[in-house]
């Protein structure tokens, strides 16, 4: 054994190492002096951490970078150690030599054992370096996530965005993103993976998950093959849409837990995520309903199209047609047209429901009615097949109240034929109404429905009104309707003045009356009026 | 997506450029720094990183970078990064790393200014 270096040398020594601080440095020179003294062929300091032992300084050769202590400890190697609390020195003896047994008292051991406590706190402040400049990592990844999320809606894009920085940051070996599925789906589907398989999909409602996302249960097979798994919901405003999952947290001896801190910052994620799903969504109905418009643009573009641009001419008449939709399309019809031999046809119907379904039954009518009367003519007959015709071609409870009236101008006689519609009117210029009232059911709803043909003759400044109910059922803000007096006295009222005048009169009263009160149906008005001087 | 990281070497003429292609974790990490103290046991002083294939790295890949960084530093050689992705570049930076091994945004440049 050899003796422990004398105060005198030692004074001498620590001026040697000691730098300008008062600092003791260069180690490995100290651990050559060490061996020496001791003839160790090799000695090493070695720092303590999570069960290895890390070199950070070593004189002679075969010293490993690394050693993992519970091993040092129970194998017979090359090498022993003398036992610090942050760490060992290890060392090589020379010829087999056992008899290390006051090096432990040795000044020269107590200097290296206060050398690898600084080591330790020069690595615990590196490390929490570390941890401070990661956690600034953290901060700016969530801060470009954010930036992300406003600058796109390319939710592809964005859900491997927040995976692939929700795995690097937890220091995760796996991950995966589910959505959610569209309606009344109660499934979550893999929307993105990372680092091997994923469950394809997930029931939302398993008791399993549920426990599994509180973090007290393991998790129920989403990510095979990982021991370790962490998962959180995706919501918005409370209600899931979908799962962020990550898997097998490493470390420099493989994998373990997560950490309480790693659910803080995976629900982070996870809130950046819902963000980007409600993003997406809101864009998705805003796109539909853009869609949406412009096809109801198209169907009003399509239904002005089937109403008449004007009335025909005929003379010793006047004729006016008007039509105003609740909606951008509507479910009132009415045309006018005059036959090569003079007569002319008066059309207002309406068809039950409102918008597209309403508008599409409005189109059907119009062709079938303009193909029937060339091919059979105003009559009973016309309306019967134009019946069976809805009937087959419209669904079940759909119907149409239609009044046609057919005048021969020059005897003004004017047949008309009533399938469930409201009573059209003629108005006297004495102010004497007579109704044109129904003679059937509405079309489309029995197949054997009978319609009988009536007449009266239109004298010189009489008005025939044909309209819809839109027009005596608007309603006034009081809730009162303007019904059909109003509608009469009009017509009684404004004799002296042409048509369309009495026309933009009966629309401005309409107007007026239901002031302040969204119309609720379509509107719909057909004037006749003979002149009073041939 | 890639699982595990690939990891290649172009020498050329005293330096060395490893390539990599996928995520640099702990497993990344350790084939990287395999890959690296192999050329230094060779003799090569000079090392590019060429992160173009790797979209994702995590805090024990940086730390295994770190150490390679050290090691470099330990025998006064030299080592850079190119063709990192901006979140990459992000990290290497607040981290440090960008501090001792410059960052380049091409291969071409980097080896250029190693060289010089």
């Amino acid at each position: 054994m050899t003796e422990p270096a004398g105060p005198a040398a030692w004074t001498e020594l620590l001026g040697l190492y000691r730098d300008e601080a008062g600092e003791v440095t260069l180690p490995d020179r100290l651990l050559g002096l060490w061996a020496r003294e001791h003839g160790a062929a090799a000695a090493g300091l070695y720092l303590l951490k999570d069960g290895l032992l890390h070199q950070e300084a070593a004189t002679g050769p075969g010293l490993p970078a690394s050693l993992d202590e519970a091993s040092l400890d129970s194998e017979p190697g090359p090498f022993r150690s003398l036992r610090f609390p942050d760490g060992r020195l290890v060392y090589a003896p020379r010829d087999g030599s056992e008899d290390y047994a006051d090096a432990a008292a040795d000044p020269l051991t107590v200097l290296l054992a206060s050398l690898i406590r600084s080591c330790r706190l020069k690595r615990e402040l590196k490390d929490q370096q570390f941890q401070i400049n990661f956690r600034v990592v953290e901060l700016e990844n969530l801060y470009d996530v954010g930036l992300a999320i406003a600058a796109t809606l390319d939710l592809d894009r964005l859900s491997e965005e927040i995976l692939l920085r929700a795995v690097s940051l937890l220091d995760a070996r796996r991950g995966a993103l589910y959505i959610l599925g569209e309606g009344e789906s109660r499934e979550y589907r893999l929307t993105r993976t990372f680092g091997g398989e994923a469950a394809r999909s997930v029931d939302a409602d398993d008791p399993d998950l549920f426990s599994f996302l509180a973090g007290t249960a393991e998790s129920p097979g989403l990510l095979p093959g990982a021991t370790y798994l962490l998962g959180l919901p995706i919501a918005v405003e409370n209600e899931p849409k979908g799962l962020l999952v990550v898997g097998d947290k490493e470390s420099r001896r493989g994998v373990g837990p997560f950490l309480a801190s790693d659910r803080r910052t995976l629900a982070l994620f996870a809130n950046q995520a819902a963000i980007a799903l409600e993003n997406a969504r809101l864009h998705r109905e805003a796109l539909e309903r853009e869609r949406l418009e412009r096809e109801m643009h198209l169907a009003a573009e399509i239904q002005r199209q089937i109403l008449p641009k004007g009335a025909p001419a005929v003379p010793g008449y006047q004729i006016v047609g008007w039509n105003r939709p609740a909606r951008q399309v509507g479910g009132d019809y009415y045309d006018l047209l005059a036959l090569p031999d003079g007569r002319v046809e008066l059309v207002v119907g309406d068809v039950s429901g409102k918008g597209i379904p309403a508008a599409l039954m409005v189109s059907t009518l119009h062709s079938a009615l303009r193909l029937l009367l060339e091919e059979a003519g105003f009559g009973p007959s016309l309306l019967e097949r134009l019946n069976r015709h809805i009937l087959e071609s419209s669904m079940a409870n759909k119907f149409i109240t239609l009044l046609m009236a057919e005048l021969e101008p020059r005897s003004g006689v004017l047949r008309y034929l009533n399938a469930g519609h409201n009573p059209g009117f003629l108005v006297r210029p004495n102010g004497r109404v007579e109704e044109l009232s129904s003679s059937g059911v509405p079309l489309g709803l029995l197949p054997n429905s009978r319609y009988q043909p009536r007449e009266l003759v239109v004298e010189a400044g009489d008005i025939v009104c044909l309209y819809s109910d839109g027009i005596t059922e608007a309603t006034s803000i009081d809730e009162e309707e303007f019904g059909t007096e109003r509608l009469i006295e009009i017509l009684r009222k404004h004799q002296g003045f042409t048509l369309q005048e009495v026309l933009e009169t009966l629309q401005g009263a309409v107007t007026r009356f239901a002031m302040g009160v969204p119309q609720y149906d379509d509107q719909t008005v057909v004037l006749l009026r003979r002149d009073l001087t041939p | 997506m890639t699982e595990s990281l690939n990891v290649s070497v172009d020498r050329r003429d005293g330096l060395a450029v490893i390539y990599t292609e996928g995520y640099i974790n702990n497993q990344g990490g350790e084939e990287i720094a395999k890959v690296a103290y192999k050329l230094l046991d060779d003799g090569v002083k000079v090392l590019l990183l060429n992160l173009g294939g790797t979209k994702i790295v995590n805090s024990i890949g940086i730390s295994i970078l770190i150490e390679i960084i050290e090691k470099m530093i330990e025998i006064e050689g030299k080592l850079g990064f190119c063709c990192l992705t901006p979140t990459i570049e992000k990290t290497f930076q607040i981290m440090g790393l960008a501090q001792y091994a410059p960052i380049f945004r091409d291969e071409d440049s980097a080896v250029a200014q190693l060289r010089g």
